[in-house]
């Protein structure tokens, strides 16, 4: 465990705290964070949306294998299960036979994913969602991975309900439901600066959020203004286009 | 599970209307929403300029009374609810945080008999299309089914409103669906990305893209998802005049 980074990442994570922020730029550093810290090579973070739906609302990788990983376990999969009890559900070795959930483990292993591992976000008794973690290689969690993964899941949590009093549950649902619509407008401008340089998903988002960084503006605020059309300097010129 | 929830939603608006003997409407929507959350009327209103005050249909004298106050006073849930781009639920209008919020409005309706108004946004993503608003006499919060299915009634009432519902893109107003349950698959990435490509493949507004991409995928009887993918992965390019062309 690289303990300057976790002190760093919780340093971090607070420091967005404070002042206004964007729940879905700050669950996507949460996502990267946690990556690197735990033996993770892809992480996400999963909402439950009212409709009956889990939902992503961010992905270490913005492509689209891992967004459809995700998207899968609406019928089966670690993530699904984890929602259902609010209890911490590991896939330790996807590769064996007699999978529990064995179209989520085909996938995941065609993605070269071999072990997965979801932990609960939870507010008193309402579980919200959950943090996904896929690991490269098989094995299961040690107890610290799993403490600090946890500790994550509960700051994704926070920092999701933070932004007014969460006195009523109605509340909880506005502000998931304004989370979950910030992620499609932020899909949105993906889609429409990928077109427009010819750049992939991934980078796309990479672009958004350095500029929404550089400019100090919320990261929702500059997806909405760009596909909007709104957005007179953004983004930068076509020249950028990377060769192949 | 959506898909499940989404036809049984489906099925009570079809049903609906079959017994009125009409294609279903923004009517239906708003008659169906009343029925299942047990609620006393709904208003469904478009939004033009991006404010929602454009009233489509009223259930009763009370839920035409809430919108028209809204717009009368410039305060109100209706108002707040675009730029939140969440619901507001607001369960009990006796409640202190409501007469903070809207010192105005929160008495008026009080007065017109509203103890508890919900309200939607018609929208997807940055696409603003209007307001579904909900009241009931009584104060409570609404269960966790009433709230999944009332988000689902929205979702479906968002793409009659932007004309693309059965995928014709016909229906200038906006207002019926030709029987067939619309393929709303709102919530996968694929057609969002999908949705922001297009306005920049056909210039046209994110709301105008919306309608193109289930035009084409439509008329060429096939999932939204699916063609949505194959536009992501770059197999799939529309063209201005609407058919597609070979690809890149």
């Amino acid at each position: 465990m690289d303990t300057e980074l976790l002190s760093d990442t919780f340093v971090d994570l607070a420091d967005t705290m404070v002042a206004d922020f964007d729940a879905i730029d700050f669950l996507h550093m949460l996502t990267d964070r946690s990556v690197r810290l735990l033996a993770a090579s892809a992480a996400g973070v999963v909402l439950a949306d009212p409709r009956g739906e889990l939902r992503v609302a961010a992905a270490s990788n913005e492509e689209a294998g891992l967004l459809e990983l995700f998207q899968l376990q609406n019928d089966q999969g670690p993530c699904l299960e984890c929602f259902r009890t609010g209890q911490p559900v590991t896939a330790a070795d996807l590769t064996t036979p007699d999978q529990r959930w064995p179209r989520f483990a085909q996938a995941a292993t065609q993605s070269g994913f071999r072990a997965v591992h979801a932990l609960p976000m939870r507010l008193r008794d309402q579980v919200i969602g959950a943090l996904n973690l896929f690991a490269a290689v098989p094995g299961p969690f040690g107890p610290a991975d799993v403490r600090i993964g946890q500790a994550l899941a509960d700051v994704a949590t926070i920092g999701l309900l933070q932004q007014r009093t969460v006195r009523r549950r109605e509340t909880i649902a506005e502000q998931l439901q304004a989370a979950l619509n910030s992620r499609v407008i932020i899909e949105q401008a993906k889609g429409k600066l990928a077109e427009r340089l010819s750049v992939d998903m991934d980078r796309a988002f990479t672009m958004l959020r350095d500029y929404a960084r550089n400019s100090n503006r919320l990261l929702t605020d500059v997806a909405r203004d760009f596909v909007d059309g709104s957005t007179a300097e953004f983004p930068p010129p076509a020249r950028r286009r990377p060769t192949g | 599970m959506t898909d499940r929830r989404t036809s049984i939603v489906w099925g009570q608006l079809a049903a609906h209307a079959a017994g009125h003997g009409r294609q279903v409407s923004v009517v239906d929507v708003c008659e169906v929403a009343v029925r299942s959350a047990q609620l006393s009327g709904a208003w469904l209103a478009a939004a033009r300029n991006g404010e929602p005050d454009f009233v489509m249909c009223v259930t009763d004298l009370v839920s035409e009374q809430l919108p028209e106050l809204q717009l009368t006073l410039g305060e109100g849930p209706c108002h707040d609810v675009l730029a939140a781009a969440a619901p507001v639920l607001a369960g009990d209008l006796g409640d202190e945080e409501y007469s903070r919020r809207w010192p105005v409005f929160t008495p008026a309706a009080r007065q017109l008999g509203a103890g508890a108004v919900f309200t939607f946004p018609l929208i997807v993503g940055a696409i603003r299309a209007g307001v579904l608003g909900l009241y009931r006499g009584s104060a409570g919060p609404l269960s966790d089914r009433q709230l999944g299915d009332l988000l689902i009634l929205a979702d479906v009432a968002t793409v009659m409103l932007l004309g693309g519902a059965d995928g014709h893109g016909e229906n200038q107003d906006g207002a019926e669906l030709d029987g067939q349950a619309p393929d709303l698959a709102l919530h996968r990435a694929e057609i969002d990305q999908a949705t922001g490509m297009l306005t920049v493949q056909l210039d046209v507004s994110a709301g105008e893209a919306f309608v193109r991409l289930r035009a084409y995928a439509y008329s060429q009887d096939r999932r939204l998802a699916e063609v949505a993918g194959d536009i992501v992965a770059r197999r799939l390019r529309l063209r201005r005049d609407a058919g597609p062309d070979g690809g890149p």
